[in-house]
């Protein structure tokens, strides 16, 4: 861009020669006194113009009647000048709160400056998100763009990450958006498989981010076509500036703890509560407590046996396994990064650390990374870069939440039940109720080791004046290595004397484009920027894995002792997209703004009759601002824009389009199954998006903002429509259904204060409406049929709305749970047979609104950021409470609020009433277990200080700021639960969220660091 | 000049590398497409295979459907203590609709069934010589699944009687496409015992005698003996058990203890699911035993009220142990082992039993074949026997393999408080597969 504008500058220049002229020079710096370079400098009214140089220096001459000179630069609010006596004139640039002159990226190698962009783009910058003491970039996007939802599954470091752009879309194919760094459409996909999928994202250092884009609508979308229906993430990063070299070096600690607890009963509470349960069930089946035969016999047995060493009347054990499971988590982050370069040769060259202790048990996670993008002149016309970065991550995992041995499910253990024998040993079953999940800490090994490259080598060359054609190859090379082992005294490897897998997944994704840039004039008042080019792309992943049992001695973990192979697999698919794009702006004076793009997409995954897919946008823009009638009004900029287009979403498994049979072994000999029912008209998911946009500003930009209402149809969808059983097969992927998303996002920045004391605050807040509106013909419902989680799609509802019985508390007569019948005629009868009663829409888990504040208040050097975040309108599902809290219908540890369960007649009370072994209102499928999941929390909060200038100059540094950054310090919400931030990595799904499963809470962790510039 | 070598350079290999069209036809490396699956005979008798890999499924004959039969019908024999809600559910007879395990067995059925079909509709491409081995080893797969889900799906076969109420759909071609047609409605359970037999009879007539661990005639007599003792037709069930027992390719082993856990079919064994250590999985394993031996946490206890029931002196007894704080089963302590399907003991019990019933003595006396089991478990000979005695004997020596529900149904007992023909002792059609087949009507009480 900058380029541009020097070689427009340049023709401006030329063309001016012969009048009467004035030659002007001078500095162009930020507040800081640091000098900007490439700021463009115009004399107002004609075509003179120059760019800033190295030392942020400038000399131009200007027509002798120009009175103003315009002085811009990216990220910088632009500055009018009035051109006095003087030839020499220094300006100051104030940074940009409104972003309205930023340049945003907008795809391949192009990007806009937002103020004439027509599409609608979020933009977040890699400062903002610097040293934030999580694992994974997409955290650094919650609360901070408007529409944006994420959400991490749980609070394990390294674990999936939730990201809805503008609401889920799909139900069958991926509902993640695309990810896009320095122009490689990467890899998201897991390739762990010992545990919950782990998060390829978290591989990238973002610490070496500039700036993250999210194309949110049509128009910023369609250019990446079949895949850009659920939004699209551009990344981007660092480059280095020609002039010094800077070093930077940073270093944080800091220590997390679980953000939540649940309450559980102690031992009194225990013995009390499950023996009046087994009481209760004696009576129901009229058998005599002292009946050898009894419930209350046999909870006294389970006691004694649950107690272990100890004696359970005595009360000698208090064991909160709760406790056993969480610790408090140490972290440590370190990155240095060096930039600079001369004219020729530019370099970003980064080293960093993370090294992330989880909240549980023997969680943690690591990652080492390093970078190096370089940018090389070979001509006036030709330049090459290479951006290049290796990583390598450790997690250190603990099994997914829905496994006996992952340590929150030590919660369901008796509190009478020591944890250690007397010998020191660990206790197992049958002391312990279930499986003791703190064996594994000792006795097994989760280790998941990831290598990733991602490299983008690109060549430049300018054909002709403002025409550049580039050409770039990409590859993402992610190589990761699963090992389980789990010893004799596990639950894995229990009876077969240990058990161990090794897992090694390769993802290889080649990329390779070339496409043509244009922007120029196309006379005085025109402008024209035009892209076009194709892409190419194939990934292949090969994935081996060795299975093996029989260990001679726990210390022996590799499957090199393993006496008994027991499985041994290896499996290859692949996938390619071979494309053609285009886009071209357009805009009359900055005035009137068009925007035309367009991507044909072809993939292998889809059928033979629908092989390719066109994807076009419009959209169009007017800046209200700019003409006569508004000159005087209120807004300092107003702009009207509208787009509409179609984008797709491809995500779906390789070969979905195919019948097939695949090996189905028995007895050692080699079989064949049916496995997939052919569909040869398969092809894109479409989304139809509507996005009707002001952006405006007002008090000379102080105040800025954006409104946008959208409506994203999408259609055709990727479904895996069930279909009867009957056939032998349970789904088949068909394009059938449509979902509708559709809302308002705001966007508001401001400088409330500025001054000495400055206080900014952005805001932005979405309200989203995710409605089903057709399924297979015929078909109102997909359910996935689970007793034990009910989240469905249904027509009319939203994606994955909960689906289940109304709860109506207890009968106070003699403590039946009840539900409402919810049959026609008889909504509210009650009935205690739930099978009776009819399945109503109980809630959703998708919020209706999520948003978040970031208020910035400065005073000199020291800054106080504080990030508000929430989400609301949902609902979550404790499925874990058909367990624990399940008014004691057996022996896991219920939560204290079951000790309000009903007693005798007359009783109130929405418990039923206890009885051991009996199913008494303890159907997950129940609004008993569904929960308002609104919350606001305080997301971040970074108190620093920044040294001043002059103490910098005596220590012969160039920044120094020291900070305490805490995450997660607040929360404010009605669940019960550890933390409403959920969906449980056991089960998520497109379908499956909202569930809470003994899922660890996010931690809420202090740092303490400092950033040393050289 | 030689930037704009670079140039053409850079131009021509991004135009090599994204022009190839052919780049988007990728093969699957795992799977083969469906139309070439049925060509050739290697193929055909490789979907074979597939479907034994299918009937061996831990939801279908792989355990679940043997388990059930336990669960269902465990009052005061034995207790689900584990913490799987849908087999407590079985156990409790407070099924739901979504029933993971019913939907399961439903599920893994059907596509066992799928299986064979595929098989049965390819058979011309088989060679003359195996066409008829083939096709018998894929109408005993069908058979038996669909035996297996008749027992569970539709109310008991009571002899005498029309069996019009609701059975399961039958299926006798393999999916090729989905449309209206996939929509099957439920059959009688009159027709689809009919469709069993069928199938069965002509398997027993087109399989070689023995086929090692796969279907042979004789094992689809016995599975027939099975079928019609389930209707409560004696003569024939005694006829088909008598030829059984009467081709002597089978015999009753010296010890008890010897009949279970096996890595290999033994002499006793008529069909039994084959497991690996790399391949299979025992469910009666996963639930019948304990963690020492592979399996969950010891999720079902035998009971005093069961274990009572041996007579002093019985060794059937003493394979019961106490482990994991209870006493467990010791039939299913091999994770790896065979699940045991049909053996010769049974056919004795079976011969013994119609023949008491009908007065008869066809192959051996009542009293002969009843001792058979009884002398090996070592208890005295009898010298005279009555059906209820002969009904006991069938309870301890064929216990927690998966005949409790069934022989309860069949002789019209009570379980626990229900009634034999009790809405809640059959399972629901499946919630899923109600939404997916609107054809289809639930059973009463759900």
């Amino acid at each position: 861009m900058k380029q541009h504008l020097l070689t427009l500058a340049l023709v401006l220049f030329g063309a001016t020669l012969g009048l009467a002229q004035r030659t002007i020079s001078g500095k162009v710096t930020a507040e800081n006194g640091e000098p900007l370079i490439g700021a463009s400098v115009v004399a107002k009214g004609s075509t003179a113009g120059a760019s800033t140089d190295l030392d942020g220096s400038f000399s131009l001459t200007i027509p002798a009647n120009a009175t103003i000179l315009e002085v811009s630069y990216t990220g910088f609010a632009s500055t009018e000048v009035t051109i006095g006596t003087s030839n020499v004139i220094d300006v100051t640039l104030r940074e940009s709160i409104t972003q309205l002159s930023e340049a945003v990226v907008t795809g391949y190698g192009a990007s806009q400056i937002k103020r004439t962009l027509t599409g609608n783009i979020a933009k977040l910058k890699g400062e903002e998100i610097q040293s934030l003491p999580v694992p994974s970039i997409e955290q650094g996007l919650q609360g901070r763009t408007a529409g944006v939802f994420v959400e991490a599954t749980n609070g394990k470091p390294g674990g999936a990450i939730r990201v809805r752009v503008r609401g889920a879309s799909s139900i069958s194919a991926s509902s993640q958006p695309l990810y896009v760094i320095d122009g490689i459409p990467i890899t998201v996909t897991s390739q762990n498989q010992n545990g919950a999928p782990l998060n390829p994202l978290a591989d990238l250092n973002f610490n070496d981010v500039e700036s993250i884009e999210v194309l949110k609508d049509a128009s910023a979308g369609a250019i990446y076509g079949a895949r850009a229906a659920n939004g699209v993430v551009l990344i981007t990063t660092k480059k280095g500036k020609s002039g010094r070299t800077n070093l930077e070096f940073d270093v944080q600690r800091g220590v997390g703890q679980a953000s939540g607890y649940r309450e559980f009963l102690n031992s009194a509470q225990f013995i009390q509560y499950f023996t009046e349960a087994a009481n209760n069930s004696d009576a129901l089946d009229g058998v005599a407590q002292n009946d050898p035969d009894s419930w209350t016999t046999f909870v006294k047995r389970r006691f004694v046996r649950y107690s272990g060493y100890a004696d359970y009347t005595k009360g000698e054990i208090e064991t909160d396994w709760q406790d056993e499971a969480f610790r408090s988590a140490n972290s440590t982050q370190a990155s240095l990064s060096a930039s600079g370069g001369n004219d020729r040769t530019r370099f970003f060259a980064s080293a960093a650390l993370s090294d992330q202790e989880g909240i549980l048990v023997g969680n943690a996670f690591q990652r080492l990374s390093t970078r190096l993008n370089l940018t090389q002149k070979a001509s006036e016309r030709l330049s090459f870069g290479l951006n290049m970065a290796l990583s390598r991550t450790y997690t250190n995992q603990v099994p997914d939440d829905n496994a006996f041995s992952t340590p929150l499910q030590l919660v369901a253990l008796a509190p009478i039940t020591p944890v250690r024998d007397q010998t020191g040993r660990l206790y197992d079953r049958p002391t312990t109720t279930y499986y003791n999940g703190l064996i594994d800490l000792e006795d097994a090994r989760r280790d998941v080791i990831s290598f990733r490259t991602l490299a983008n080598a690109s060549a430049n060359y300018q054909i002709v004046k403002n025409l550049v054609l580039t050409g770039e190859v990409g590859a993402d090379v992610y190589n990761v290595r699963d090992n389980l082992f789990a010893s004799r005294r596990t639950f894995a490897g229990q009876g077969t004397n240990g058990t161990g897998n090794s897992l090694y997944g390769q993802v290889v994704n080649i990329n390779t484009k070339a496409y043509l840039n244009y922007n120029g004039k196309i006379s005085e008042r025109q402008n024209l920027g035009f892209t076009a080019g194709t892409e190419f792309q194939r990934s292949r992943n090969d994935q081996t894995s060795v299975t093996g049992n029989e260990f001679p001695v726990d210390d022996l973990k590799t499957l090199a002792s393993s006496a008994k192979i027991t499985a041994g697999s290896s499996t290859v698919t692949e996938f390619s997209f071979l494309s053609y794009f285009g886009r071209i702006n357009y805009d009359f004076d900055r005035k009137y703004l068009l925007t035309l793009s367009g991507r044909v997409d072809g993939s292998s995954r889809f059928g033979a009759n629908n092989r390719f897919g066109f994807f076009p946008a419009a959209s169009a823009g007017w800046v209200l601002s700019e003409e006569g009638f508004l000159e005087n009004g209120p807004f300092s900029f107003l702009k009207l824009r509208g787009s509409y287009g179609l984008t797709g979403n491809a995500e779906i498994g390789n070969f979905q389009q195919l019948g097939l049979l695949g090996s189905a072994a028995y007895n050692a000999v080699s079989g064949l199954a049916p496995t997939q029912i052919a569909n040869d008209n398969l092809q894109w998911e479409k989304t139809g998006q509507l996005d009707i946009g002001i952006d405006f500003a007002i008090l000379n930009d102080r105040i800025s903002g954006e409104i946008d209402y959208y409506n994203k149809n999408t259609y055709d969808l990727l479904l895996n429509v069930p279909v009867p059983g009957t056939t032998g097969f349970q789904t088949q992927t068909q394009n059938v259904g449509r979902v509708e998303n559709r809302g308002f996002e705001f966007v508001l920045n401001g400088r409330i204060l500025d001054g000495g004391f400055k206080w900014n605050t952005a805001l932005n807040l979405a309200f989203n409406r995710n409605e089903v509106k057709e399924l297979a013909p015929g078909q109102d419902i997909v359910d996935p049929g689970s007793a034990r989680l009910m989240n469905v799609v249904r027509i009319g509802a939203p994606l994955g709305v909960f689906y289940g019985a109304e709860y109506a508390g207890v009968d106070p007569a003699n403590g039946d749970a009840l539900w409402y019948l919810n049959k026609p005629g008889e909504e509210r009868k009650t009935t205690n047979d739930f099978n009776d009663a009819q399945y109503i829409e109980l809630g959703s888990p998708q919020p209706t609104v999520i948003g978040g504040i970031t208020n910035t208040f400065s005073f000199k050097g020291l800054e106080l950021s504080v990030t508000f975040q929430g989400v609301g309108g949902n609902s979550i599902h404790n499925g874990g409470g058909e367990f624990m809290s399940a008014n004691a219908n057996w022996f896991d540890n219920q939560t204290t609020d079951q000790l309000a369960a009903w007693k005798k007649p007359g009783d109130i009370t929405m418990v039923p009433q206890a009885r051991l072994g009996y199913v008494n209102g303890n159907q997950s499928r129940s609004s008993r277990y569904l929960e308002n999941g609104d919350y606001i929390r305080l997301r971040t909060a970074i108190l620093s200080y920044q040294l001043p200038a002059r103490t910098l100059e005596k220590l012969k540094l160039s920044k120094m700021r020291i900070y305490l950054t805490g995450q997660n310090l607040l929360k404010f919400t009605k669940y019960t639960g550890w933390d409403p931030e959920v969906t449980t990595d056991a089960f998520a799904t497109n379908i499956v969220a909202g569930v809470d499963f003994y899922a660890a809470p996010q931690p809420r962790t202090v740092v303490l660091g400092a950033t040393i510039g050289f | 000049m030689k930037s704009n070598k670079i140039f053409y350079l850079v131009l021509m290999l991004a135009l090599y590398l994204s022009a190839c069209h052919d780049q988007l036809e990728l093969k699957p490396f795992q799977s083969i497409d469906d139309a070439q699956a049925s060509a050739n005979e290697s193929n055909v008798k490789a979907i074979l295979t597939g479907a034994y890999d299918a009937l061996a499924d831990g939801d279908v004959l792989g355990g679940n459907a043997l388990r059930n039969a336990e669960l269902q019908a465990g009052e005061g024999e034995i207790l689900w203590v584990g913490t799987f809600f849908d087999p407590r559910e079985i156990f409790n007879k407070t099924m739901q609709t979504a029933n993971n395990d019913a939907t399961q067995l439903w599920l893994d059925g059907f596509n066992t069934i799928n299986s064979a079909n595929n098989v049965l509709a390819a058979l011309d491409v088989v060679a003359e010589k195996d066409r008829k081995t083939v096709g018998g080893e894929a109408l005993f797969i069908r058979a038996i699944t669909n035996f297996e889900l008749i027992r569970f799906f539709g109310k008991p076969y009571v002899a005498g009687q029309p069996n019009a109420q609701l059975g399961i759909p039958l299926i006798t071609t393999p999916t090729r496409g989905i449309n209206d047609a996939s929509k099957v409605s439920r059959s009688t359970v009159e027709q689809v015992y009919a469709a069993i037999i069928a199938d069965l009879l002509k398997a027993e007539t087109d399989l070689p005698q023995t086929n090692s661990w796969r279907a042979s005639s004789l094992a689809a007599s016995a599975l027939l003996s099975r079928v019609y003792l389930q209707q409560g037709d004696y003569a024939k069930a005694r006829d088909a058990a008598s030829k059984v027992i009467a081709s002597a390719k089978f015999t009753l082993l010296a010890d008890y203890e010897d009949v279970f856990n096996r890595d290999a079919n033994s002499s006793e064994d008529i069909f039994a699911i084959q497991l690996t250590d790399q391949d299979g999985v025992n469910n009666m394993n996963t639930f019948f035993s304990i963690p020492d031996f592979g399996g969950r946490d010891g999720d079902i206890e035998i009971l005093d009220g069961h274990l009572n029931l041996y007579p002093a002196g019985d060794k059937r007894k003493d394979l019961f142990f106490d482990g994991n704080a209870a006493m467990r089963s010791g039939k299913w302590n091999n994770q790896f082992g065979n699940v045991g399907i049909i053996r010769l003991a049974e056919m004795y019990l079976i011969r013994a039993e119609c023949n008491a019933r009908l007065n008869t003595s066809t192959g051996a006396t009542a009293v002969a074949d009843y001792n058979r089991t009884r002398i090996r478990a070592g208890l005295a000979a009898a010298t005279t026997v009555t059906v209820d005695q002969i009904l006991l004997e069938r309870r301890l020596e064929l216990a927690h393999e998966g005949f409790r529900v069934h022989d309860l149904k069949r002789t019209k007992q009570k379980v626990g408080n229900f009634n034999f023909d009790a809405d809640k002792l059959v399972f629901p059609i499946p919630f899923r597969e109600i939404e997916a087949n609107s054809n289809l009507q639930q059973n009463p009480g759900y």
